[in-house]
């Protein structure tokens, strides 16, 4: 009897004590002038991949400027309500330019509902007066490590593991297929659909199906390293993208296409905070280093090396472009004319934005 | 030391209210120590997870868009699990019943019919996705005597194949296919002005709009309560519940029994899913990142158990929740693990559950078990 009395004592104050104190502390402190600047990612802030790219752009954003911006993010915040809730609170707290760093986040009608908030989204083309949409041209990118595949395959059969089905996933299996073809002529780029941005599992599982079907060399578009994971237990050479995954893989690292978000999200963030903000769609590219090649792997010749940084360089300085015709599509049929060089938003489905087909040399259905 | 559980003969009234404030308040304390360890100022974590959820302007608002559809699915489940049917599908039935609300939506509302046909029809079209689906582990059950947490659960994710099929792998009725926009990423079409479901708007915290589809869950929370204590079908339900045996020797249709509650555990979710196409979403949300990222259905399942399966106790435990899941994306942040936002919400709703218990067992500690008149014998199960 006693014990329980004890412990009823015991509860009884920490309620006391914890009503008080949640009443007593409504003076709550709101820091100072800091400018506030929030990113949402709809993954993990740490997941190796896309969340994480843009994470490191605004820990550079938080460096550059120091105490004058104060940031923070929100993680795994899916599309919809909870990105609604997200940002109700962050407007609230006092944010005034939110980072959406997926598709689907915000739209003109949600952007409208917050004229005091700036919004930027990340791969969009909704532009409104308070919603800039911005992304970088990896397609360029994505081709030079496709470069290094193909180089670094001796069957010519290299796997690629992707999202979903839509232009920008298609977009980039092009690429990886344009390059790898360039580097070892006749490649074929075998597709296997994950139907998820970020499903290590399944990823694994895509990557082990490719690899047992022949491939040699294994790529991907989605999010997790879990296909480098198990290239690296198998020994076959593999190309990320998003982040540098060097680590997750040591020995079968080739590289990967990477954006490089900070630089971007710093001269928004300057631009807001001066108040010459203006909204727009920003398409980056190698040119201002948007996206970049990360650090080659061992398995990367130095023929490969060599015959790569010539095609960046030509890339630069706008004398090649992977997207320029002739280009045909899985039939054989010619989709783009000699010299013609394919737009990112005109052009229906012979734009980079719009594109819906596959190249010659791909293996898998650009319907999922 | 000796510790033992004991069924109690007479639950008393104070103990069911009783129990969840103080096992509340002991998660709170238990939380409050893994705070203190990460380094966060409990009591101010505390003060912002309640003004994050029901004080601060607009908050309110924002707790009810997670706070209806859990509604849904907590009643959904609570209909399944008081005649001990376990339905983990409420997730799966909720996609089903957005499909069918959104295609009722898309039809009609592009017809052009006046607004209250377009919403009533898309209720009745959500409700029959529900239940449809619902019936798939119902029929499986009563006549095969499948496992229907199993088939229900494995459902689901059939179910989110489909909506993400419809909206990112295929040109179907419900995907935008019209627009730039929707050559660069697919969509759903949205509804037209006629489907959108009104809200009402009340003058609290500078103009809180309650959606519709709040005031749905509430009705079909009256409904269900008449249904389970003041019918028939209710009672019966109940007693094939309590007893497969008992209610079979009393007449019990028991096969027909369970295909109804299934198909009204299933209606109740798909009108779930009717609710987010006309009350949030306003047209097909079939972004894997969008409601599937969400789970609704399962957090239904917890929801419905905290309520005890009171209808009225869901709606009131789905608020709750809702306020806790809204508050959640405010406390996370740079310097806020998400992952401890969700160990602290997990606290909560571990020691709420484990509570349960102790209204109904009581404990015993000492060496030896006393035996008096005040404790029953544990009944055979």
């Amino acid at each position: 009897m006693k014990s329980r009395k004890l412990a009823l004592a015991v509860l009884v104050t920490a309620v006391v004590a914890l009503v008080g104190a949640t009443v007593g502390s409504a003076s709550r402190t709101h820091s100072s002038s800091a400018y506030k600047v929030a990113f949402i990612y709809v993954g993990p802030h740490n997941d190796g991949g896309w969340s994480q790219a843009h994470e490191d752009g605004r820990l550079y954003v938080q460096k550059m400027l120091g105490s004058k911006v104060q940031t923070t993010y929100k993680e795994n915040i899916a599309v919809g309500a909870q990105f609604s809730q997200t940002v109700a609170s962050l407007v609230a707290q006092g944010y005034k330019l939110i980072f959406a760093t997926s598709y689907g986040y915000v739209n003109k009608a949600f952007a409208a509902k917050y004229p005091q908030v700036l919004f930027e989204q990340a791969t969009g083309t909704d532009v409104s007066k308070n919603l800039a949409e911005y992304f970088g041209a990896a397609e360029d990118t994505v081709f030079l490590s496709g470069m290094a595949a193909g180089a670094a395959s001796k069957t010519g059969n290299i796997g690629y593991v992707v999202a979903y089905p839509i232009p920008e996933v298609i977009r980039h299996a092009n690429a990886f297929a344009l390059g790898a073809q360039l580097t070892h002529p006749g490649a074929t780029v075998h597709l296997v659909w994950t139907h998820s941005w970020f499903d290590p599992s399944a990823e694994k599982k895509a990557a082990q199906s490719l690899h047992a079907a022949g491939a040699d060399v294994l790529g991907q578009n989605v999010d997790s390293p879990a296909a480098g994971q198990f290239a690296e237990s198998v020994g076959v050479p593999w190309v990320g993208y998003d982040s540098n995954a060097a680590k997750f893989a040591p020995k079968s690292w080739l590289t990967a296409s990477v954006y490089n978000w900070g630089p971007y999200y710093l001269k928004r963030v300057k631009a807001a905070m001066a108040g010459t903000w203006k909204s727009g769609f920003y398409y980056g590219s190698i040119n201002d280093g948007f996206t970049k090649l990360a650090p080659y792997g061992p398995g990367v010749s130095a023929a490969a090396k060599a015959n790569i940084a010539t095609y960046e360089k030509k890339i630069e300085a706008g004398t090649f472009n992977e997207f320029t015709g002739p280009l045909y599509d899985q039939s054989g049929k010619l989709r783009v004319a000699k010299g013609v060089k394919m737009q990112v938003l005109k052009g229906g489905t012979n734009s980079l934005y719009g594109m819906n087909w596959l190249v010659k040399g791909v293996v898998g259905s650009p319907k999922g | 030391m000796r510790v033992t559980f004991e069924r109690r003969l007479k639950q008393p009234r104070w103990l069911s209210l009783a129990v969840p404030v103080v096992s509340v308040v002991f998660a709170l304390v238990v939380a409050a120590l893994v705070l203190v360890v990460t380094g966060h100022n409990p009591f101010t974590t505390y003060r912002e997870l309640v003004d994050a959820a029901f004080l601060q302007t607009g908050s309110l608002g924002q707790t009810l868009i997670s706070a209806t559809p859990l509604a849904f699915t907590g009643l959904a489940a609570a209909a399944a699990f008081r005649m001990k049917l376990f339905n983990i599908g409420a997730e799966g039935q909720m996609y089903m019943g957005a499909i069918f609300g959104a295609a009722a939506g898309l039809y009609l509302g592009g017809r052009g019919g006046p607004s209250a046909f377009v919403i009533a029809s898309m209720v009745v079209a959500g409700c029959v996705g529900g239940m449809v689906w619902a019936l798939i582990p119902g029929i499986l059950r009563a006549f095969f005597k499948t496992n229907e947490i199993l088939t229900s659960l494995l459902l689901n994710y059939v179910a989110g194949y489909v909506l993400t099929y419809l909206i990112f792998e295929s040109e179907s009725y419900w995907r935008q296919t019209k627009g730039f926009n929707a050559t660069t990423f697919p969509t759903g079409k949205p509804l037209p002005h006629n489907a959108i479901w009104p809200g009402w708007s009340v003058h609290v915290q500078g103009g809180l709009v309650v959606p519709l589809g709040a005031g749905f869950a509430v009705l079909a929370a009256v409904i269900l309560w008449l249904l389970y204590s003041r019918t028939r079908f209710g009672f019966e339900a109940r007693v094939l519940g309590d007893s497969d045996r008992a209610a079979r020797y009393a007449g019990v249709r028991v096969r027909r029994k369970i295909l109804a509650v299934m198909a009204l555990s299933g209606a109740i979710a798909g009108l779930g899913g009717a609710s987010q196409v006309g009350d949030f979403a306003h047209s097909l949300d079939g972004d894997p990142n969008g409601l599937q990222k969400q789970g609704f259905g399962y957090s239904g399942i917890v929801v419905a158990a905290l309520g005890r399966y009171n209808p009225f106790a869901v709606v009131l435990v789905a608020f709750l929740i809702g306020g806790l899941q809204n508050a959640g994306n405010t406390l996370q942040g740079a310097t806020f693990p998400a992952g401890l936002v969700g160990v602290i919400q997990g606290i909560i709703l571990f020691s709420a559950l484990g509570g349960e218990l102790l209204i109904r067992h009581r404990v015993r500690i000492g060496r030896r078990v006393r035996k008096d008149a005040s404790t029953a014998p544990e009944p055979a199960a």
